[in-house]
């Protein structure tokens, strides 16, 4: 069953002196629920930027993309953040935790926006940072933790709010390989354990051996 | 919900000490010099209208209807023993002494100038001014000196007279005859201020009225009061005691409206000097603020991204311009409220400026007076205007495109 279907999405950037830059062209694309799916391609192929648009981080020039039936193309900035707020999960690449936050409080975050009762959410929190392998270290603030360990919180942060999507933008692109294969073995298990949708956008060979799917981009075109 | 961003404006806080720590200083600096000045200047003023009050005018004055507008004998009040018993009754009065007041030629045998005459009874005037005390050389009046008179050193000087030299005054009396007498210096008066020093000679209150053919006829009632501060309220209660139209009872104030113009006009400076510091403080706490912001667009590209309102966004920059006011506020009050106090104790000498001074009526050492009305004032206001300026720097960072926000470095 389709849980986002994209039709025909375009995004130019305009630069410097209204210099219009296309990143992705008439893209249509379906990802269906529980998928594990990568946005495969060289850099500058969209890929980053179609993840964005998913996730609503960014307006669309021209197209549509249904979440569950819903465009949300078409959202205005309070439907956006509730949006983004309690239906997607997002990992980034270089992690991007809350610096002033610790790893427990970085989890609890989204729920806390979320409106869920503390007890609950301090279970679920330090339940899933279990999950991940970092319970040794959930009052450690980002800076006390080592690249692997601060993909592990992001990865968690993004979980524990039950999202049905994750987007994750090059989620091992920082990380050794040894790392970067636990953590996608961990997010393969949790898109087992909770069907979760994973949508990837990367260019690393182990991620794409990982996934269920690969979408490739060049030149702001699906390609295969 | 609010604790957590609460948490978080206190950790960047902490996470910029160094920055932090400037914009307290700032903060606290402006403020303290401010409670500082304002205490100063409550300490400069309470001077000012003590030591004007307490050399000639009184804190109150009873007086006939007319005569603050035009002073002349016939404008006298009457019946005044039984005014006088009214006035004593109020618990606020300390003390009360009936003058006679005249203006005339004082004259010596080599010169002669205009002057003003006061006719007082010295035991009482001893309690509702400091005259006595500004006797420089000589000595002040008592009962029966009727032949004795008090000037100022410039009198002196310009009439070439010394302590118990004779000098003449000569003027009208009340019942239109020449009022004309000889008195001996018994007393020379400095305060630095000119009309005294320069334009005014006391002679004994009998004296007077035997001169002015003023018999029982004060031309006003000095009134003195255990706390000057109250002459407003006590000038309200005795002008209902005394229920007479043809009396005026009029607070220092009214007495002499230029002290209390002089004293406008140099809070109106105070308040410049507060507009100017909260300029300052306002700079150094956005300066801050907008700085962390800045520094921190990708963090809040990344608070958006995961679904916080721009509401919330603002929410947390304002704490943390509320917590550098707070404890700027705190550090300021410490400051102000401590100088101030240390100061009061020691006072502030300015012995430099005596001349400058005294002739403003203030002495040569200050004593700042904390006056909390205008300590709140002033905390209340760094307060407001450290989250007023947050607005800017908040409406900014819940502005940002989180896809751009989360790119920036």
């Amino acid at each position: 069953m389709a849980l986002i279907r994209v039709e025909n999405l375009s995004k130019t950037y305009i630069t410097g002196k209204n210099i219009e830059t296309p990143a992705l062209r008439d893209i249509n694309l379906t990802i269906d629920d529980r998928d594990f799916v990568a946005l495969a391609g060289t850099s500058g192929s969209g890929k980053t930027t179609l993840l964005n648009l998913l996730g609503s981080l960014d307006k669309p020039s021209s197209g549509s993309i249904f979440y569950e039936q819903q465009n949300i193309a078409q959202l205005n900035e309070q439907q956006v953040a509730d949006f983004r707020l309690n239906q997607v999960g997002f990992i980034f690449q270089a992690y991007n935790l809350i610096n002033t936050l610790t790893a427990l409080e970085n989890v609890e975050y989204i729920m806390l926006l979320q409106g869920v009762p503390a007890a609950e959410r301090l279970d679920r929190s330090r339940d899933i940072l279990k999950r991940v392998g970092i319970e040794k270290y959930i009052n450690n603030f980002p800076n006390q933790m080592s690249g692997g360990q601060q993909q592990r919180v992001a990865v968690a942060r993004a979980i524990v709010a039950r999202p049905k999507v994750i987007l994750a933008d090059e989620p091992t692109a920082n990380l050794d390989s040894r790392t970067a294969e636990n953590l996608l073995d961990l997010m393969l298990e949790l898109n087992q354990e909770r069907q979760t949708t994973f949508v990837f956008s990367t260019h690393d060979p182990m991620v794409m051996d990982k996934v269920k799917r690969i979408v490739k981009l060049k030149d702001g075109e699906i390609i295969s | 919900m609010n604790n957590t961003f609460v948490k978080i404006a206190w950790r960047n806080i902490l996470r910029n000490k160094k920055r932090s720590l400037i914009t307290i200083s700032a903060v606290g600096v402006g403020l303290g010099a401010l409670i500082f000045i304002w205490s100063f200047a409550e300490g400069a003023h309470n001077q000012m209208i003590n030591n004007y009050t307490s050399y000639v005018i009184g804190p109150v004055q009873v007086q006939a209807k007319g005569f603050q507008k035009n002073p002349k004998l016939e404008t006298f009040v009457k019946d005044s023993p039984a005014v006088l018993n009214i006035i004593r009754q109020n618990p606020d009065v300390a003390a009360v002494s009936p003058r006679i007041q005249a203006e005339g030629l004082m004259g010596s045998s080599d010169s002669s100038m205009g002057t003003l005459v006061i006719g007082v009874q010295p035991q009482l005037e001893r309690q509702v001014s400091k005259l006595d005390q500004r006797v420089a050389r000589g000595q002040f009046l008592d009962e029966g000196d009727d032949n004795s008179v008090i000037i100022g050193k410039d009198m002196a000087d310009n009439l070439g007279v010394d302590l118990q030299d004779k000098i003449v005054f000569m003027s009208q009396a009340l019942d239109g005859s020449i009022a004309s007498g000889a008195y001996y210096v018994k007393g020379i008066i400095q305060s630095g201020v000119t009309e005294i020093d320069k334009g005014l000679a006391i002679i004994t209150y009998s004296a007077a009225e035997e001169l002015f053919v003023m018999d029982g006829k004060p031309s006003q009632i000095v009134v003195q009061l255990h706390s000057a501060s109250k002459s407003d309220a006590v000038a309200e209660q005795l002008r209902q005691a005394l229920n007479n139209p043809d009396l005026e009872v009029l607070p220092w104030k009214d007495v002499s409206p230029v002290l209390q113009q002089w004293l406008d006009y140099d809070n109106t400076f105070i308040w410049i000097i507060l507009i100017i510091v909260m300029i300052v403080v306002a700079i150094g706490i956005m300066n801050t603020v907008l700085m962390g912001v800045l520094e921190r667009t990708r963090e809040f590209g990344i608070l958006i991204a995961l679904g916080t309102r721009g509401r919330q966004i603002i929410q947390m920059v304002t704490y943390e311009s509320v917590f550098l006011g707070l404890i700027g506020t705190a550090a300021g009050l410490i400051i102000g409220l401590g100088s101030s106090h240390f100061f009061s104790r020691t006072g502030i000498d300015l012995s430099v400026f005596t001349e400058a001074l005294n002739s403003m009526y203030m002495e040569s050492v200050i004593h700042p007076d904390i006056n909390f009305k205008y300590v709140w004032i002033s905390s209340g206001v760094v307060l407001l205007i450290s989250i007023f300026v947050s607005v800017y720097p908040a409406w900014t960072a819940s502005k940002l495109k989180p896809v751009d926000a989360i790119r920036s470095i």
